[in-house]
């Protein structure tokens, strides 16, 4: 590494805890490290020590039932969710996700709960977690609260997230267990590449849910629909939604005409 | 900081600095200097390894955080001075061009055959997607696959740009 810091590895929610509100900015959290490593190496972090919580115990809880729903702790990789039995079986939203998340070797690392963290308006999982209607569980050293996904982010690489907190989990409810849906995310490849712009949907009974990622400066869930709601005005309200901007992977309006278009193929797919 | 870990079957007893990278503690610290360092950011796959049964990026490890891990590298590859079936195949099938993505791409397909030993065309594209090679076009890379997991007639479903 190009940059020198400390490494410190946490035992306990209670030493990290006490670590971060010690060295305030000064102090990361490394989980998976696929992007914490990258952006120190890139000088966008600069942090004197680095925080490491995968010895803490049960950081890699992942368990599922059908009274409490999905919970994930922020030592679970991408690759541990998409092998977990339970999830392939009643959270298929979550696994085309996480199948769409970079490389076979990122996903070893990655962690659910780093993706975001990172808080990219092109993170993968944010669209499954969002329609999912999940919760993230923050921890400080003054108690811990959890707030809605949907309020999660703020802006690109923003959270609500205050110096001295962590995310501990990621509480997904039972209401939606089973439900059914699919993530759809255009590259400029065939293999890893970060998405040009992608749409999740969720249906449930007659409830249909829709996030869309890369097409804003966080991911965006829009307004729940039901299946009385036509495809059209799916389309046409996800789009008024978003706010895509050009760049040099695609415009904005290549972004908004296949957000609809996976709309359209994610419908044929998981509602019709 | 001191660092203790088993790689390719061999344990070691190394001091190192508190930032260095998995792959810098292998080249440097260690001296196995068959992983090698591409992008330095996990995009391309040149510095795969096998962490704890995991291929990994160990440029997006820390050598702080493998304290007790068991690594295998490219090095590992070679049994009492014999390359192994999956290299052998790699020279027959000229899957070697430049060779600096060779040793990584070796890391991902082991990972690959610990998980699924006959992997289909697909699933080996799918093994190998985090590892960009820009001489071979992959399909040389694909074919010695096949043929070191005895399903050369699959080499029919893969085309050649001439």
């Amino acid at each position: 590494m190009n940059r020198a810091f400390q490494y410190r590895a946490a035992s306990s929610y209670d030493e990290a805890l006490g670590w971060l509100a010690e060295l305030g900015p000064q102090g990361r959290v490394l989980a998976g490290g696929t992007d914490l490593l990258i952006n120190i190496r890139a000088g966008l972090m600069r942090p004197e020590t680095v925080i490491d919580i995968k010895r803490i115990p049960n950081i890699d809880q992942l368990s599922d039932s059908p009274t409490e729903g999905l919970v994930i702790g922020a030592g679970v990789t991408i690759n541990e969710l998409l092998e977990r039995e339970e999830v392939i079986q009643h959270y298929p939203l979550l696994t085309a996700c996480a199948e769409h998340l970079a490389s076979h070797q990122v996903r070893n690392r990655a962690t659910v709960v780093g993706n975001i963290v990172n808080a990219s308006p092109c993170a993968d999982m944010a669209p499954g977690l969002l329609c999912l209607d999940a919760s993230i569980e923050v921890r400080s050293q003054a108690g811990p609260r959890t707030v809605p996904a949907h309020t999660f982010f703020t802006g690109a690489k923003q959270t609500i997230l205050k110096p001295g907190e962590l995310v501990s989990r990621i509480l997904i409810p039972a209401t939606t267990r089973d439900a059914q849906g699919g993530y759809l995310k255009l590259k400029r490849i065939a293999g890893h590449d970060l998405g040009i712009v992608g749409a999740a949907l969720l249906k449930h009974g007659d409830l249909i849910r829709v996030a869309v990622s890369s097409a804003a400066p966080t991911p965006v869930r829009v307004r729940d629909f039901s299946t009385a709601d036509s495809l059209d005005t799916v389309i046409a309200e996800t789009q008024a939604a978003i706010c895509p901007i050009d760049d040099v992977r695609c415009t904005k309006e290549y972004r908004l005409f296949m957000v609809g278009v996976f709309l359209k193929r994610l419908w044929q797919e998981v509602v019709a | 900081m001191i660092i203790h870990v088993t790689v390719n079957g061999q344990a070691y007893t190394r001091e190192t600095t508190d930032y260095k990278t998995l792959l810098h503690f292998l080249r440097e610290d260690i001296g196995l200097t068959g992983t090698k360092e591409g992008c330095a950011a996990g995009e391309c796959g040149a510095c795969t390894v096998i962490l704890n049964g995991k291929a990994v990026n160990s440029c997006l490890v820390l050598a702080a955080e493998v304290q007790g891990a068991v690594i295998e590298t490219v090095e590992g590859e070679l049994k009492d001075g014999k390359m192994s079936v999956l290299q052998d195949a790699f020279v027959q099938n000229h899957a070697t061009q430049c060779g600096f993505c060779t040793p990584g791409l070796l890391m991902s397909i082991r990972d690959l055959l610990n998980r699924n030993p006959t992997p289909s065309v697909h699933e080996i594209k799918e093994g190998i997607e985090g590892n960009f090679c820009r001489c071979t076009g992959y399909v040389q890379v694909i074919e010695a696959v096949l043929d070191a997991t005895g399903q050369s007639e699959k080499k029919k479903e893969l085309h050649h740009v001439s």
